[in-house]
């Protein structure tokens, strides 16, 4: 009898765990759920509708032609070929439209959300995991980048899932674990080179503390950099065999110290005006009161949080000192593969914080990121918008067949092209045919006023679309302001203008003089 | 949850005592003080010059604290004697000075259940003297236990001239010094005596363990500040041979004090400048790394802001008057060791003026240096968090906020005892008291308060001048660090503390003693 009563006790309570175990991943899952779908409302009413940026035309431009062509560009370009491949078969199968190219993105990104939680959930616990993917879910450089039509959300997925994998085979010492991290090793290397900087992380993190790893795992990473190596080198082969990387895209400056903390203050806060960043930035001391509270007896960096630190600081450091020693690539996007872990050290600190302090700074942490989410939201001034739309569409309804836009950086050509409906010709300042082999000519000073009276010889008025300086913005404006009398000037977005000048005294005026006239 | 329940505790006597010596974090720690020093020197446009003389001032103070912090934990480890069968004679004195009788005897019992062969015990009654109700009632304590006790009638020397006139009295070749409330472990003679087989060591000091901790918010604090000096600090000084006698615990080689002329009565830190003047004289000296007797921490804050006082002028003395650097016979390391030591005390002018800088510039808009970029943050968060980072690995993760906020919020009491060492004001040597006073504190940190009150309208007054920018808002981040760190002291201050904190009591028991009592 004792042992029947014994027997029921204990299935009730196994009965009891299963169903405790149950219910906890029931509400796990629609927790997560709701991130997802915060996210993807967020996209759906927000970021989705938004003008096409520079980089996703030239991402739809690359990815309009054939799978051949597409590596022969990419491979022109700074970037590898995964995205490009799988973002021509989605558009191949679900249409052409921006926002279907952008629905891309935002899946990887919706993706990226449970993943880590999976990810914090293996190094630290469920909290922990449950945070970080809402930290990632509310993120406004995240969001920002999960409705972009370019690799970022893609890199961020495969990272995460890479260090998934990683932490696997040290945490857990499941021999399987290995096969997922040589898959998510050949996928990372083709979706960008920066995947490079995470796997010298893990290499790094190995170096200090192989201890935590099981044995002959020194042979087995060895082997898995072999992999890496293999994956690579066609690509590597076919790049060198096309011959020199191609100037299409914006320069990049060299780095200051500035740019490193632009990178943290944009991965917590997103996209902001030059004063909030400056704000934030101002209040850079308090990192040191937090550092002073952690101080607490027995709050030791565990080798899950010196490998994320590793990863953070380890990239940040390569990507700066290559950028200012060999060649600018010190870009906050690039880095975006940092942010889980970012945000997976920021709630490992905030849980170990005693008491209600840690309750009350992870509520400050959501309510900053919630608020800054807001204002990159509506702010019409935040510097990454580019409004290319309402610049093509105001351009449409206003210019005639006589005259002629210009724009200038010539790669802006892409998204304009996109919009641009006009009579008139596009030309760009310097000139380029796009449609030519090579690298955009560079700007020649001495060149320019033949280069303008080449490409508005008899058109009657010029639209000047400025954005993008590459340095010589100020010369062809000045250049026009000099030579011809200027009726119109209009700010779409931030660094994005449009002026039109007269180019004849004999010229009728146009609608917009007209309405200006009336004005 | 109580303080005991909390996992993170550990084991409060072990802990402490093993904390490790990553050289490579060491020397990472040392180049980064140095490359933030440096560029605060060289790399910023002066601001105010007479602000900036000051700033690096305290920088050349603060460069020095760290160097010296890693030079001495360096290397921590410790050397066990090789003969531990040495069994000389001992004086076991018991300084008393009007505390509790109970308290006494658990002390006098625990000697006299220490696990040596050849002891005798002392209770060195200074209450007559010093004119305590009690002294009576300890000569019948005495009586009682069948020990010696020795009542003074002649005044003078105050602790110092109490042991003086014991050691005239007695004649062993070792002395063991105990205060009143420190209880030893059984096995406190024999860890310490065997050292004394190398006829040049002169003492052994012991650390001094707050058995009461746990009491309030003040024990647990002073104890936890206690815990980076009788850690790291004291095992690194040990290898320098440069350990501090601390005035109890310890057992002292007679001939070596007679030598030196006796405990110090000059000073108000009588052990700190016989330690010094032992090492003077070629005696060799041994920190042993094990709690072998358990004291108590004080109470309440007058008391404690008491302690420090005398803490701070002994060691300030030392310099002021027994200036380690022009002292013959000590070498360089042990000459570095008292200087390091002893300055530790200025730092209250340092934190003073690192925290007017934020007031001066509300008030005036002066700064100390220009700055435009985050390039101090680079070099500053990285110096500092390296710093923290060294503290813990060396203390074994027992170093914590409020073990700061004491250090640093003791700044009043610090250059109290400045200007009184360098005035050479006269200053009694008070006995720590061993019940917690009762009384209002708030008075003990006005001066924290006004600076937060000061700060208040200073950063009122910057905000109408100049509107939230970004000197405004940094400086604002730096007064928050500083109340911040202030925190933990004004809330030992707080008289409503007692009322809304439960105390709780542990069973000492809970930590099996060697001598088998329990309260």
């Amino acid at each position: 009898m004792a042992y029947l009563a014994n027997s029921i006790y204990r299935r009730a309570g196994r009965i009891q765990t299963q169903a405790s175990r149950t219910s906890e991943r029931m509400q796990t899952t629609l927790i997560l759920g709701g991130m997802m779908l915060f996210s993807g409302l967020l996209s759906f009413f927000f970021f989705a509708g938004q003008s096409l940026r520079l980089d996703e035309a030239q991402s739809l431009w690359q990815t309009s032609r054939s799978v051949l062509d597409i590596f022969t560009v990419v491979s022109q370009d700074v970037h590898v070929p995964l995205y490009h491949l799988v973002l021509h078969l989605w558009r191949t199968l679900l249409g052409d439209s921006v926002i279907t190219a952008r629905l891309l993105s935002l899946a990887f990104y919706m993706a990226s959300i449970p993943a880590l939680y999976a990810l914090g959930k293996l190094a630290y616990n469920r909290n922990v995991g449950l945070f970080s993917a809402m930290l990632l879910s509310l993120s406004p450089f995240m969001n920002w980048y999960g409705n972009e039509i370019r690799m970022y959300t893609l890199l961020t997925l495969i990272v995460i899932l890479n260090q998934y994998f990683f932490l696997k085979i040290w945490k857990a010492r499941a021999p399987g674990a290995w096969w997922g991290y040589g898959i998510t090793i050949i996928f990372g290397v083709y979706t960008h080179y920066f995947f490079f900087l995470n796997l010298a992380a893990q290499a790094a993190f190995y170096l200090f503390r192989s201890d935590v790893f099981p044995r002959k795992s020194f042979s087995k990473l060895l082997g898995m950099a072999l992999v890496a190596t293999i994956a690579i080198a066609p690509w590597i082969g076919f790049v060198l065999y096309q011959g020199q990387l191609q100037n299409q895209e914006p320069v990049l400056m060299t780095p200051t110290s500035i740019n490193i903390f632009n990178a943290f203050s944009q991965f917590i806060i997103g996209f902001q005006t030059d004063n909030l960043n400056t704000i934030f930035l101002s209040l850079w001391p308090i990192t040191v009161l937090l550092g002073f509270i952690a101080l607490r007896r027995n709050q030791r960096l565990g080798p899950e949080s010196v490998f994320f630190l590793t990863t953070i600081l380890m990239s940040m450091a390569l990507a700066f000192i290559v950028s200012v020693t060999i060649t600018p690539l010190f870009v906050s996007r690039y880095l975006i593969f940092t942010v889980p872990s970012l945000y997976l050290l920021m709630t490992s600190f905030l849980v170990g914080y005693a008491g209600n302090l840690g309750r009350w700074l992870r509520y400050g942490l959501i309510g900053i990121m919630a608020i800054t989410l807001v204002i990159e939201i509506f702010n019409p001034v935040n510097p990454v918008k580019e409004n290319y739309a309402q610049a093509a569409q105001f351009i449409n309804a206003n210019v005639s067949p006589q005259d002629v836009v210009v724009l200038s950086s010539p790669f802006t050509v892409y998204p304009v092209d996109y919009y641009y409906r006009g009579a008139a010709p596009l030309e760009t300042l310097p000139v380029w045919d796009r449609y030519a082999y090579g690298a955009i000519p560079a700007f020649d000073a001495g060149s320019l006023e033949a280069q303008v009276n080449q490409v508005t010889a008899d058109h009657q008025q010029v639209w000047l679309l400025l954005s993008y300086d590459q340095g010589y913005e100020k010369d062809i404006k000045e250049y026009f302001d000099t030579h011809y009398q200027r009726v119109l000037d209009k700010t779409f977005s931030d660094n994005l203008t449009l002026y039109v000048y007269k180019l004849r005294y004999d010229t009728p005026l146009s609608q917009v003089e007209k309405k200006l006239t009336l004005e | 949850m109580t303080y005991y329940d909390d996992p993170q505790v550990g084991d409060m006597r072990k802990d402490f005592l093993e904390g490790d010596s990553p050289k490579g974090l060491f020397l990472l720690n040392a180049a980064m003080a140095i490359a933030y020093f440096l560029a605060l020197v060289f790399l910023f446009e002066v601001g105010n010059r007479v602000l900036f003389t000051l700033l690096i001032a305290g920088e050349v103070f603060h460069l020095w604290q760290v160097l010296t912090f890693l030079y001495t934990v360096w290397d921590t480890s410790y050397k066990a004697p090789t003969n531990t069968s040495l069994r000389s004679g001992v004086d076991i004195f018991i300084t008393v000075c009007g505390e509790p009788v109970e308290l006494v005897e658990e002390t006098v019992r625990a000697a006299r259940l220490l696990n040596y062969p050849t002891y005798t015990i002392n209770i060195l009654n200074d209450g007559y003297v010093a004119g305590k109700d009690n002294w009576r009632d300890i000569e019948a304590l005495a009586d009682r236990l069948g020990v010696r006790c020795i009542t003074r009638t002649v005044g003078g020397g105050a602790k110092a001239g109490n042991i003086n006139n014991a050691l005239r009295l007695t004649e062993n070749p070792l002395v063991a010094i105990f205060d009143a409330d420190h209880v030893p472990h059984s096995d406190f003679l024999s860890k310490t005596v065997p050292y004394f087989g190398d006829l040049n060591v002169g003492f052994v000091q012991t650390p001094q363990f707050y058995k009461n901790y746990a009491e309030n918010y003040l024990t647990r604090s002073s104890w936890e500040q206690q815990e980076l000096f009788f850690g790291p600090i004291c095992k690194g000084k040990n290898r320098l041979n440069a350990a501090t006698m601390c005035g109890t615990n310890m057992v002292i080689r007679r001939s070596a004090l007679v030598e030196v002329g006796g405990m110090c009565t000059e000073s108000i830190a009588e052990d700190f400048v016989t330690g010094l003047l032992m090492h003077s004289k070629g005696y060799t000296s041994v920190y042993v790394p094990e709690v072998l007797a358990e004291g108590l921490a004080t109470e309440d804050l007058l008391t404690y802001s008491k302690q420090q006082f005398r803490w701070a002028r002994g060691a300030l003395d030392v310099i002021f008057r027994y200036n380690p650097l022009f002292m013959r016979g000590l070498t360089m390391a042990q000459r570095i060791q008292y200087l390091a030591s002893a300055s530790f005390y200025i730092s209250g002018l340092v934190v003073v003026f690192d925290m007017i800088l934020p007031l001066i510039f509300f008030f005036t808009g002066m700064v100390p240096v220009e700055i435009s970029s985050m390039f101090l943050a680079l070099v500053f968060l990285p110096y500092m968090f390296l710093t923290l980072f060294s503290i813990q690995r060396a203390s074994n993760y027992t170093f914590t906020f409020p073990s700061l906020g004491f250090s640093m919020g003791g700044f009043n009491i610090h250059i109290k005892a400045l200007f009184s060492a360098i005035t050479r004001e006269r200053s009694a040597f008070q006995v720590t008291e061993k019940q917690k006073a009762r009384g209002n504190f708030l008075p003990l940190v006005r001066w924290h308060i006004a600076y937060l009150v000061v700060a208040a309208i200073g950063i009122t007054y910057a905000v109408i001048r100049q509107g939230f920018d970004a000197s405004v808002i940094n400086n604002t981040a730096w007064v928050l660090i500083n109340a911040a760190v202030f925190y933990p002291f004004i809330q030992a201050a707080l008289p409503e503390r007692e009322a809304s904190t439960p105390v709780v009591h542990k069973p000492i028991t809970k930590h099996k003693h060697a001598y088998g009592l329990s309260r």
